[in-house]
């Protein structure tokens, strides 16, 4: 199978799961005890108020039809208004984008560029001081929540340094630096954990490279040893790397949401967190949906970057 | 560890697992010193939660104190007291039994989904194994927060919905390391002696694949163990976990969220709690997959 082929079935498969997730948000939002008219409406109404909003919402039609019509407006991309406050969810999701994407990108950032030199540093220096130190860093990060990190940040650093803000967000608008302070210690509790992992998977990952006999051929051939670890070795570390990657994306996720309540910033986390509290079922339904969506669409980005550090790949999807 | 070493039935067994992987456990922990510290941190993790009733000082319900009471060794509530004038001590200690039993059970459901899913899936191969691979595969979009939210939604807040949905998250975990261990003794010798002497497929499947799987799932199973914990106390922070009376280390965490700056010991104690815990699993964890000889990455 050649590349193109496999990505089309790659793509195929995604708008399968997509279709999927819908699906199952659809079906768990229809089994929420109530009657989602009446929940609308609050505690008194008549008779008459409550068949009109029914009818007006479509809910005395039958679940198929129901299931379908929901479909044709989320292909539209209309997902609906909040039932407390009227307001678009797509429109609260894109307000909200702001803070969170800055946030998990930046604690993404500052992973990355930590774990993986780290990690290459431990595995060359294995059982030396360097990785000693820097695997027990990593097994710390790896055992705390983030947004236990983030109190303790707030309590050890923005008690003390005043020049580093501790609650709320600048947006990027209001110029680069306050855009970047409100966002460091945020961004540091939710990349120290995803930084751990990395840097263990790196390390390992590494560590079993360096043992392959084409690295101590190439070693043997007289090749100096720095040039043989970054031109052989890491591509081919950094495979199962950027696969398990991705999958600790939900670290991050639960990590932002929960760090952002810490930090008091108006992000996803507030707004899923609220519209739990609010019982507002259309808010909560869209904002699964979106996060689902992003978690296919990263899928696919890293499964193509997965083709990309992998010359060897074998795109039948074989043992 | 040699492969002939690895498939060596003639070992005894306790709980399906061989005597000397055991004993080489126990030689890991002898020797190394990072080993040692997870088996005692886990050890004292484990008798603090079973024996709760017995060695918590006082009851975690009632509000016998003052509130807010800072921890000096001189007072009555050597950890302090929360909000409503509970002892942290006694709290913790009960949180200890749940959010060891959450993090348990979480992992238990998932193991349990995901080693059958990957033994029937290596054993039998072809339409099977790729229709349960990719139904596992389509669990990637829903990461553990979206089912907790959607539970919580349908439910209200409990025990269970953190169980199932940290443990759902786990059963692509186990069902890919089940299903890679089950491809590469299929064709071992033995394998073919038990079909040949006609044991049915649920013979095969229970008495000779699996207990020869069991190494890197226990691996894989206290890793994970450590991480639902962490799932756990970032889904009762949220309030998306049990209910705010029952103690978890999350929950008293989360409660100690308002009260940061007046009373910084509500937060710090638990999270130092699940931090040193956690640490210790890992370090268990760590310890097993030494012992056993299995790779942490797979580089196919």
């Amino acid at each position: 199978m050649g590349l193109k082929q496999y990505l089309l079935k790659r793509l195929l498969h995604s708008v399968f799961v997509m279709f999927f997730v819908v699906t199952v948000v659809f079906a768990a939002v229809r089994s929420i005890p109530g009657d989602p008219a009446r929940l609308m409406l609050g505690g008194d109404v008549d008779t008459e108020t409550l068949q009109a909003l029914r009818t007006e919402l479509g809910l005395n039609q039958p679940l198929y039809i129901q299931y379908l019509r929901w479909l044709r407006r989320l292909l539209s991309g209309d997902l609906g208004e909040s039932i407390r406050t009227g307001e678009p969810v797509l429109g609260s999701l894109v307000q909200v984008a702001g803070p969170t994407v800055s946030i998990a990108a930046l604690g993404m950032v500052i992973a990355l560029v930590v774990a993986i030199p780290t990690g290459i540093l431990s595995s060359v220096r294995r059982y030396e001081v360097e990785d000693y130190l820097s695997t027990a860093v990593a097994f710390f990060g790896i055992s705390m929540p983030a947004f236990w990190i983030g109190i303790v940040l707030i309590l050890l650093i923005g008690v003390n340094v005043e020049a580093i803000p501790t609650f709320g967000y600048t947006p990027l608008g209001e110029g680069v630096w306050p855009w970047f302070k409100s966002i460091l210690l945020p961004a540091f509790a939710v990349g120290f954990p995803y930084g751990g992992i990395l840097m263990r998977m790196m390390r390992s990952s590494m560590l079993e490279v360096l043992n392959e006999d084409y690295m101590r051929t190439a070693r043997a051939k007289g090749l100096s040893s720095n040039l043989v670890l970054f031109k052989h070795g890491l591509q081919n570390a950094l495979i199962p790397v950027v696969t398990l990657a991705g999958i600790f994306l939900a670290v991050v996720l639960g990590g932002v949401v929960a760090v952002e309540i810490v930090f008091g910033i108006r992000g996803l986390g507030r707004l899923l967190i609220g519209s739990i509290n609010r019982r507002d079922f259309p808010v909560i339904q869209g904002t699964v949906l979106v996060i689902a969506f992003v978690f296919v669409l990263a899928n696919i980005v890293i499964d193509l970057l997965y083709t990309m550090i992998n010359p060897r790949i074998k795109y039948g999807g074989g043992e | 560890m040699t492969v002939s070493s690895r498939f060596d039935t003639t070992n005894g067994r306790i709980f399906g697992l061989r005597t000397d992987l055991i004993e080489q456990f126990a030689d890991t922990v002898r020797r190394d010193l990072k080993a040692k510290i997870g088996v005692v941190i886990v050890t004292l993790f484990i008798l603090a939660a079973v024996f709760a009733p017995e060695l918590a000082p006082y009851d975690p319900m009632a509000q016998d104190f003052a509130p807010l009471q800072a921890p000096a060794l001189s007072t009555e509530a050597p950890l302090g007291t929360d909000s409503f004038g509970r002892d942290l001590l006694s709290r913790l200690m009960f949180g200890a039994r749940v959010s060891l039993g959450v993090g348990l059970g979480a992992v238990l459901f998932g193991s349990i989904l995901g080693v059958l899913i990957g033994l029937v899936s290596g054993f039998y191969g072809g339409w099977v194994d790729d229709f349960l691979m990719r139904s596992v595969d389509v669990m990637w979009a829903f990461p553990w927060l979206l089912i907790a939210i959607m539970l919580v939604a349908i439910f209200g807040q409990g025990v269970w919905n953190v169980v199932v949905a940290v443990g759902f998250a786990y059963i692509d975990d186990f069902a890919r390391i089940t299903r890679g261990e089950v491809l590469s003794i299929r064709e071992e010798e033995y394998m073919l002696a038990a079909e040949s002497v006609g044991l049915s497929d649920a013979e095969v499947i229970f008495e000779e694949v699996l207990p020869n799987t069991v190494a890197p799932i226990i691996v894989q199973f206290t890793v994970l163990v450590a991480r639902a914990m962490l799932a756990e106390a970032t889904l009762s922070f949220l309030g998306l976990g049990v209910k705010p009376s029952t103690p978890t280390w999350g929950s008293l965490l989360g409660q100690g969220r308002d009260f940061i700056t007046q009373a910084w010991w509500i937060s710090i104690i638990p999270g130092l709690l699940i931090m040193i815990t956690v640490l210790g699993i890992n370090l268990f964890g760590d310890a097993l997959r030494d012992a056993f000889d299995v790779r942490e990455v797979d580089t196919e």
